[in-house]
């Protein structure tokens, strides 16, 4: 899977230049109105909840100033992606207790066709692993030129 | 959205992540992408909280569809069960909204419409 496929499932609707939240619970939940507020999805409890649980699991906040919440729900019909950034950083029970800046959110449905969930995290969290990538993606002015960053690195 | 539908969808969606969990080649995936996967009992207990909230109706019979057919609740999508790819006929889709959980006429499963 290459970074063009992954970026297919996100959009300009489903990207929140700059979160409101101070504390993990209003940033998850900020996250999901965007979603609902970006895609046709309904369903805002279930996938909260989803949300919740996969960080009871272990923070998913697992690189420097970055978070990928993830997870598969009955509430959404096909693999959605959300991008955020929180340029003063949200305690998000990171490994190294760092705030996160960046978030890439994935919801992908039960039956996930070809795992393209899983493949689509892959590749995320492997290009995000650069903190020059990092820095730029923070300073990009819009969706456009984010994704442009991200497709250039 | 049926309360009981609410607490069914949520409690498929956590056994799906407790059994990606347990699984041992999913959870290798995870963790080679530096996931840490410590709170299964944390999922554990939730699961349970959750399933002292359903009516035992509607847990003995989303027991016996899981048993069954591995999902009890499937989504509708075009107009098809998910499931058994039945029609599901418009006058029940015209009742969704109602406070109800709806079962699929041809193959049982409780329906959902994502
Ligand atoms: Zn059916």
């Amino acid at each position: 899977m290459t970074l063009t496929e992954v970026l297919k499932h996100t959009s300009p609707a489903l990207f929140l230049s700059e979160l409101q939240a101070t504390d993990k619970q209003s940033a998850l939940e900020e996250i999901v109105g965007g979603l609902i507020a970006g895609t046709p999805i309904t369903n805002r409890d279930t996938i909260l909840q989803m949300l919740q649980s996969r960080e009871q699991l272990g923070s998913t906040a697992v690189g420097p100033g970055i978070a990928f919440p993830h997870g598969r729900t009955l509430a959404v019909r096909q693999l959605t992606i959300l991008i955020a950034r929180a340029a003063r950083g949200i305690p998000f029970d990171s490994i190294d207790g760092a705030p996160t800046h960046l978030f890439f959110v994935l919801i992908a449905p039960p039956h996930d066709s070809g795992n393209q969930y899983i493949r689509s995290l892959a590749v995320l969290t492997d290009k995000l692993q650069s903190a020059e990538l990092r820095e730029k993606l923070m300073a990009a002015p819009d969706y456009d030129g984010f994704c442009k960053t991200l497709q250039e690195a | 959205m049926n309360q009981q539908l609410q607490l069914l969808v949520a409690i498929q969606d956590l056994e799906q992540m407790i059994r990606d969990t347990e699984d041992e080649t999913r959870a290798r995936e995870f963790t080679e992408m530096g996931f840490t996967l410590n709170g299964l009992d944390n999922l554990k207990k939730s699961l349970i909280e959750l399933e002292t909230q359903l009516d035992p109706r509607h847990r003995n019979y989303y027991r016996k569809l899981t048993q069954k057919f591995g999902h009890a609740v499937v989504p509708v999508i075009g107009n098809l069960c998910m499931g058994c790819f039945a029609n599901i006929p418009s006058s029940f889709v015209s009742v969704t909204h109602e406070n109800k959980v709806l079962h699929c006429e041809n193959c049982g499963r409780i329906l959902y419409w994502p």
